[in-house]
């Protein structure tokens, strides 16, 4: 959702200065209201998404074809090994810890803007899924989860008999 | 006195082409005395497509995020690609030509030491 229509740098021919700045300001905002309508917050109802009160949950992309399901989440800076990923039913469950690198180098911040300490978060599905046909891969701190329909609930074309 | 602050987001037009938007990451900044981290996050980063360049006393990062490649519908859709800029101006008491920075698990680190002769040192005390 951007609350204004928006081209790009290159083709308003912005380069440096005020004009750029407020390019800049403009795309912080929308992101800012991206986040704000589409990410749960503590007022989310439960049934919709899970998760405990205070922490924070990642950003999620969610997507699906006739027979699949895809979730990518950003984990930035999590070890994969500090991640699980489980599915019951309609519901993909991710969780894990973001450690802090102050905690190991007793070193401590000047300035913080990062989310750090456990998450979960449990993403409703849009149909069910086949808990043995789930794979997780971790890139460059974006988790993809990919989810296989179970046949049962797989779509599928019924013909209409004639008598 | 040592200072890094945050600058406006805006060099000179980008080189080569970058997605529509850009958007400044999520920043610590982490003193750890002979030198300061700044970690920023940017997860999904092309690895070939991040840019540390330190000009002017400005200190600044770039990296370009491809876009994104889901097949099929999408149902939600929570955070935008973009490529991701910021710049901090250093104070003069940091060493620029020592400046290194490493990128893991979508994190940046840029490492930016202290001048040898303004770092803390530990004096020691000779018994008599």
């Amino acid at each position: 959702m951007s609350l204004i229509p928006f081209r790009t740098k290159r083709s308003t021919g912005m380069e440096g200065g005020a004009l750029a700045t407020l390019a800049d300001f403009r795309n912080e905002m929308n992101r800012l209201f991206e986040g704000f309508f589409s990410r749960p917050t503590a007022f989310t109802p439960s049934w919709l998404e899970a998760g405990e009160p205070g922490q924070w949950m990642p950003a999620i992309d969610l997507s699906e074809t006739d027979t699949q399901i895809r979730v990518r989440a950003e984990l930035p800076g999590i070890d994969p090994k500090d991640v699980d990923v489980s599915v019951s039913g309609d519901r993909l469950v991710i969780a894990g810890e973001k450690k802090s690198c102050t905690e190991e180098s007793g070193e401590g911040w000047s300035h913080c803007e990062s989310h750090y300490g456990a998450f979960s978060r449990a993403i409703p599905l849009p149909e069910s899924v086949d808990p043995a046909k789930v794979t997780a891969r971790s890139d460059k701190g974006v988790l993809m989860v990919e989810l296989t329909k179970s046949p049962s609930s797989t779509s599928r074309k019924v013909p209409v008999l004639c008598k | 006195m040592a200072t890094i602050t945050k600058t406006e987001d805006r060099a000179a037009a980008p080189a080569r082409p970058e997605t529509a938007l850009t958007y400044q990451p999520n920043v610590d900044i982490c003193d750890g005395g002979a030198e300061v981290l700044i970690i920023a996050d940017i997860p999904g980063a092309r690895t070939d497509g991040i840019d540390v360049s330190f000009e002017d006393g400005v200190l600044s990062l770039h990296a370009q995020v491809p876009a994104r490649d889901l097949p099929g519908r999408c149902v939600r859709q929570e955070y935008g690609v973009g490529d991701y800029r910021r710049s901090f101006r250093l104070g003069d008491d940091f060493d620029a030509s020592q400046i290194t920075a490493d990128y893991r698990l979508g994190v940046l680190t840029i490492h930016v030491p202290r001048r040898a002769a303004v770092r803390p040192r530990k004096v020691e005390v000779r018994a008599g």
